[in-house]
């Protein structure tokens, strides 16, 4: 394939790119931006956030979202923080720490000027959010709170108690109603994207489907904006919604986008462990917790006694002994793998052995229980209403959960991917977590994205362009919604045996025991072949009563999980071509004598690109090689 | 550990509202579920009634859920009468099958509210409540370079009441549990986090005007102050912020410079 | 011009406000019309009060403050059946089964129909004693006359009973509603609207009681 992957990634002083691409960048007359119409699926905080700044500078704006209200996108889940080099604490933090520890924390697989980028417009973030009237904490003297947050040495993580990511999107979700109220935006919820409209080389419009009426629905636009999240519910448990999917993302890959990364997925450490086989989805606590709760397990193999009855002398505080430096604030990747493999040597607690534990006893003993109830108050007793024990008491039971991808359809600089018009925002690209995200990362992604990348990228595509408009009546839309339409009554027309349910649950054990935080090219090869054999089930077996012309939640899930049963065999495939360890990616074979990721820069330095070929057969691979010139390419210790 | 060894398992009766549509006439269906495990949350007790529908070839119940942590405010239904069941500060998603008996009949309903149309099944229409925010439950800042985030101080206890209040998660119980079908908890708390910042200061009356006619043109009904809305409420807001609405209101329209 | 106000008072926040503030008005008058009642036990023979009716019908002003009561009683009992049929309508299919979650008290329950028993009241004490009496009989006689029956103690003694449920209520709703809800006073009004609801229901219910049982005598009994 020819296709030359330009990240247009500008050049010179990577503190003058952002501004110098930004004056580069052709502008649209204000008078003009309403004769545009921009698309933007997903309401979450990069959603949100495009679709109301966009609305606000003037652009005609179609936003789509899955639940009943933008407001509900799981953005709103993320409880920890907001990272920002607001440098307030005066503890030595600056736009090039930030930069710094995000691109090492990223494990060396992020592109350095999209990094900084970051960095750069993290203070304006906090400075528009106050201003829409987040209830950041405060001090007694009024400034704004910082904490510090997995794996920073610094305190820059702002926090709204435990709600930080539902207060954000609550910000964003007003200033969205706000455009909403200006005639600017037209919100259409409950409405799935099924396929993205491709004319003449470019994004030009979506077919969705209204999940009320069960509706196929058109629209055109000028250029579309993918904001639909991660695809984490390919381990069908994870932290993710349970609406949470990849479909929008995977359509737009078989359309052309390609796919970088997808192996790069993050395990959160502190989730609550499973506790039967009729769980549907992880909880997360938010690592936070780890500034006062000590993690432990069990000294010797084979501990059957409550965590609480464990003596002193028996408990094993394996991150303090294994990282002095870090400690229990190690990045969420060490962590993760930490708990595994204390677990599979036999170190667990609990019933099913699966848990390690986070104790605050020693922080009550010392700050007091008000103390810790003040900062955790609501986590601890969302941990007691999920498991009905009282951590005040007794250590909370924690285990690693999918929680973030890092991977997701490529795009440059400007977040366009490489169909021209389809841009991707917040946690559906790939762009600047490389290998693994560091705690409070996201949301500010998220928001960066949404309130300052795209609505001064969006004029590469649109400006000076007279183009006509599309019509939803041409051909292409007819035949994308045909298409649609024709899975979806494939999917009915089985009658098979299986729920999808139960097909999907079989999907994540392979995809955990297989493709999770130990990977290994045995491992690798079989779970694509055991993925593929369930595609086939999938679509000789299942059962999906009833039919479309309606809410039919049964066939929701399961068109979702067909894209599901797609992308993970081309995720597994992807974490066996990268022979290395990096970030969230380990594989057993490379990693060093004392158990560490081994990453092979050499060789591995570059983000893969995947090109669609065919449903089972391997996408090509581009390679965006990745040049380090301002943070030095370094082993990741944090011992 | 104990708690987890624990084998508990439930059998139960279930009267389940369906509908199938905004305008068709609903009804009850009776179902019996055999072992259900105490450790499940509710929603995934309605997953095994859905598992054995699809296995008996039927479409399964339609009910809005998501986040199933608490926060996203899809989940609803009432339980026995009660909103988003029988715990205290707790969302239907979070509620756990161990606070029900053993050989328990439990009646599922939707919502209901007129503001509140039946989508199908339990699944409801909680648009109206967009609508109260659409017409003025934000501050008007557009995005670009406000003053820098430290350069208005907020006294800590008036930031952390309106954090009370922004806790809000847009679940609509209030509206489902009043007796009178009324939005004035979910309408109060953004008028009052609002009302409380500084930063929202300019708009104090437009905004708090225009959401009360807005409030009151969606259909819901009026304040008897008989608080069942703070009782149900997942996450404990206060009346108080209802009262501060109030003030809000009539201060805006008694003295206030909005014609 | 006015069309603000017209405004205000339709709306459902501006509605609340003038049931409140008609309500609290009223709760003023129940606490003078009892103070004034009170003056029955003053003596045995019921002069006292005789003479405070008579001072109280004698007062050139008297036809402005019942026309001011008027007032009060009509907008508030005309904003109740609007703000209550409102609510009637803003859930049209009921729940199947329903259960308190905590929020609400026998009183905040039965606002409608203690609202509706004092109406009634409300004209049946009218026509008894203010419509019936042509001056010359004695006003304790009077009283003594309607509630020696077993009717007319029966119907005051229930009317009593929803007033003190009534105004249990009523004045922390009241207050509520005028916005007056603070973490330090809110306690107090809490117990002052309980304490008024026993007050005034059982200071007028003890009319009835004593009349029916005692024979109208006073608390003291007749020498």
């Amino acid at each position: 394939m020819a296709q030359q992957l330009d990240s247009k990634c500008p050049s010179g002083p990577i503190e003058e790119r952002w501004t110098r691409h930004k004056f580069a960048l052709p502008l649209v007359n204000p008078a003009n931006r309403r004769k545009y119409t921009v698309i933007v699926v997903g309401s979450g905080l990069a959603g949100a956030s495009a679709a109301a700044s966009l609305g606000e500078m003037g652009y005609s704006v179609l936003n789509f979202c899955i639940q009943d209200s933008p407001r509900r996108a799981h953005s709103i889940a993320a409880q920890g923080g907001i990272n920002a080099a607001k440098n307030y604490p005066n503890d030595g933090d600056s736009i090039q720490r930030l930069f710094y520890d995000t691109v090492k924390g990223g494990d060396f697989r992020a592109r350095e000027s999209n990094v900084y980028r970051l960095s750069e417009v993290s203070n304006n973030i906090i400075d528009q959010c106050v201003a829409q009237g987040v209830p950041f904490a405060r001090e007694y003297g009024g400034m704004l709170d910082n904490r510090s947050f997995g794996g920073a040495q610094v305190a820059r993580t702002f926090y709204a108690r435990g709600q930080t990511g539902q207060q954000l999107l609550l910000g964003a979700y007003g200033a969205l109603m706000r455009q909403v109220k200006n005639g600017r935006v037209q919100v259409l919820p409950r409405r799935e994207m099924v396929d993205l409209a491709v004319i003449e080389g470019q994004a030009r419009g979506i077919v969705v489907r209204n999940l009320v009426s069960g509706e196929y629905e058109r629209y055109s636009a000028d250029a579309v904006l993918l904001a639909t999240g991660g695809y984490g519910n390919v381990f069908y448990l994870s932290t993710n919604a349970k609406a949470s999917n990849a479909s929008a993302a995977w359509r737009c890959h078989k359309r052309g986008a390609f796919f970088a990364n997808p192996c790069f997925t993050q395990i959160h450490p502190t989730c609550i462990p499973v506790s039967g086989t009729h769980q549907s989805k992880l909880t997360l606590m938010s690592e936070s917790l780890r500034n006062d709760g000590r993690v432990w397990a069990a000294k010797e193999t084979g501990e059957t006694r409550r965590p609480s009855d464990i003596p002193e002398d028996m408990r094993d505080y394996y991150l303090e002994r294994r990282y002095p430096g870090f400690g229990n604030l190690v990045p969420r990747d060490v962590a993760s793998r930490a708990a595994k493999i204390e677990c599979d040597l036999g170190h667990g607690l609990g019933a099913t052995g699966q848990a390690v534990c986070l104790d605050f006893r020693d922080a009550i003993a010392k700050g007091g229980k008000d103390q810790i109830a003040a900062k955790y108050g609501n986590l601890f007793q969302m941990y007691e209403m999920i498991t009905g024990e009282n951590p005040y008491e007794v250590p909370m039971r924690i285990y690693p959960a999918v929680h973030y991808t890092m991977g997701g359809l490529w795009v440059d600089y400007n977040l366009e991917s490489t169909i021209p018009g389809l841009f991707i925002l917040g946690e559906a690209n790939f762009s600047d977590h490389g290998a693994n995200r560091l705690g409070a990362s996201a949301l500010m992604q998220g928001l960066a994205d949404g309130y300052f990348v795209i609505p001064a990228t969006i004029t590469a595509q649109i400006a000076g362009r007279s183009r006509e408009a599309v019509d939803t009546n041409h051909p292409e839309f007819a035949r994308i919604e045909e298409s649609a339409r024709t899975r979806n009554e494939q999917i009915l027309s089985v009658g098979g045996g299986r729920s999808a349910e139960s097909i999907h649950r079989e999907l994540g054990l392979i995809m955990w025991d297989k493709v999770g935080m130990g990977r290994n090219a045995a491992g690798l090869q079989q779970a694509q072949k055991e993925i593929a054999a369930l595609r086939e089930e999938f679509w000789s077996n299942v059962r999906v009563p009833g039919t479309s012309d309606h809410q039919n939640p049964g066939l929701e899930h399961a068109a979702r999980l067909a894209d599901f049963l797609e992308l993970a065999e081309f995720f597994a495939a992807d974490a066996e071509h990268r022979k290395e360890s990096c970030g969230g990616h380990f594989r057993d074979e490379y990693q060093t004598e004392d158990g560490e990721a081994l990453r092979r820069d050499d060789e591995f330095a570059y983000a893969a690109a995947w090109e669609f070929n065919k449903v089972g057969q391997p996408a090509t691979l581009h390679k965006e090689e990745l040049s380090f010139e301002y943070v030095k390419l370094a082993t990741r210790s944090y011992k | 550990m104990s708690a987890h060894a624990e084998t508990d398992c439930l059998n139960l009766t279930l009267n389940i509202w369906r509908q199938e549509g905004p305008h068709a006439t609903g009804s009850f269906e009776v179902r019996q579920l055999q072992d259900i495990s105490t450790h499940m949350s509710f929603l995934e007790m309605l997953d095994c009634v859905n598992e054995d529908l699809v296995s008996e070839g039927r479409e399964p119940v339609s009910f809005d859920h998501d986040c199933r942590e608490g926060i996203c405010g899809m989940c609803s239904l009432v339980i026995n009468g009660q909103v988003h069941g029988p715990q205290p500060e707790t969302t239907t998603c979070q509620l756990h099958m161990r606070h029900f008996k053993d050989g328990e009949t439990i009646t599922i309903e939707p919502f209901r509210a007129e503001a509140f149309p039946v989508v199908r099944d339990l699944c409801i229409d909680r648009t109206a409540l967009d609508r109260i925010i659409t017409s003025g439950g934000y501050i008007s800042v557009n995005t670009g370079s406000p003053q820098d985030a430290n350069a208005t101080p907020i006294a800590k206890p008036d930031s952390d009441l309106a954090m009370d209040a922004a806790a809000c998660i847009g679940c609509g119980g209030c509206v489902a549990a009043c007796p009178n079908a009324a939005a004035m908890l979910f309408t109060g708390a953004k008028v009052s986090q609002l009302a409380l910042l500084p930063q929202g200061a300019p708009e104090r009356e437009s905004r708090v005007l225009s959401m009360v006619e807005t409030m009151d043109a969606e259909g819901f009904g009026n304040c008897t102050n008989e608080y069942e809305c703070m009782a149900a409420c997942p996450k404990a807001i206060d009346v108080s912020h209802i009262a501060r609405m109030n003030r809000e209101y009539m201060r805006a329209s008694l003295v206030g410079s909005s014609p | 011009m006015l069309g603000w106000l017209i405004r205000t008072a339709s709306s459902s926040i501006g509605k609340k406000a003038l049931m409140a503030l008609t309500g609290l008005l009223l709760i003023g008058f129940l606490v003078v019309h009892l103070a004034g009642n009170l003056t029955f036990y003053m003596d045995g023979d019921g002069a006292a009060f005789d003479s405070y009716a008579e001072t109280l019908e004698s007062n050139p002003l008297l036809p402005l403050a019942e026309f001011g009561l008027l007032v009060l009683f009509v907008t508030h009992i005309v904003l109740a059946l609007r703000v209550t049929k409102q609510n009637r309508d803003a859930r049209k299919s009921r729940y199947a089964v329903r259960a308190t979650a905590g929020g609400s008290t026998a009183g905040s329950r039965s606002m409608v129909i203690t609202g509706i028993v004092l109406l009634v009241f409300l004209v049946v004490h009218i026509m008894d004693f203010r419509l019936q009496n042509d001056g010359t009989e004695s006003m304790a006689a009077l009283v003594r006359e309607e509630l020696s029956a077993p009717l007319g103690a029966g119907l005051y003694a229930v009317a009593m009973l929803a007033l003190g449920l009534h105004v249990s209520h009523a004045f922390k709703s009241a207050m509520q509603t005028l916005g007056c809800n603070h973490p330090k006073y809110t306690p107090l009004i809490e117990k002052v609207s309980l304490g008024l609801g026993i007050v005034l229901g059982l200071g007028f219910l003890s009319f009835p009681l004593v009349i029916f049982f005692l024979g109208g005598s006073a608390a003291g009994g007749q020498a």
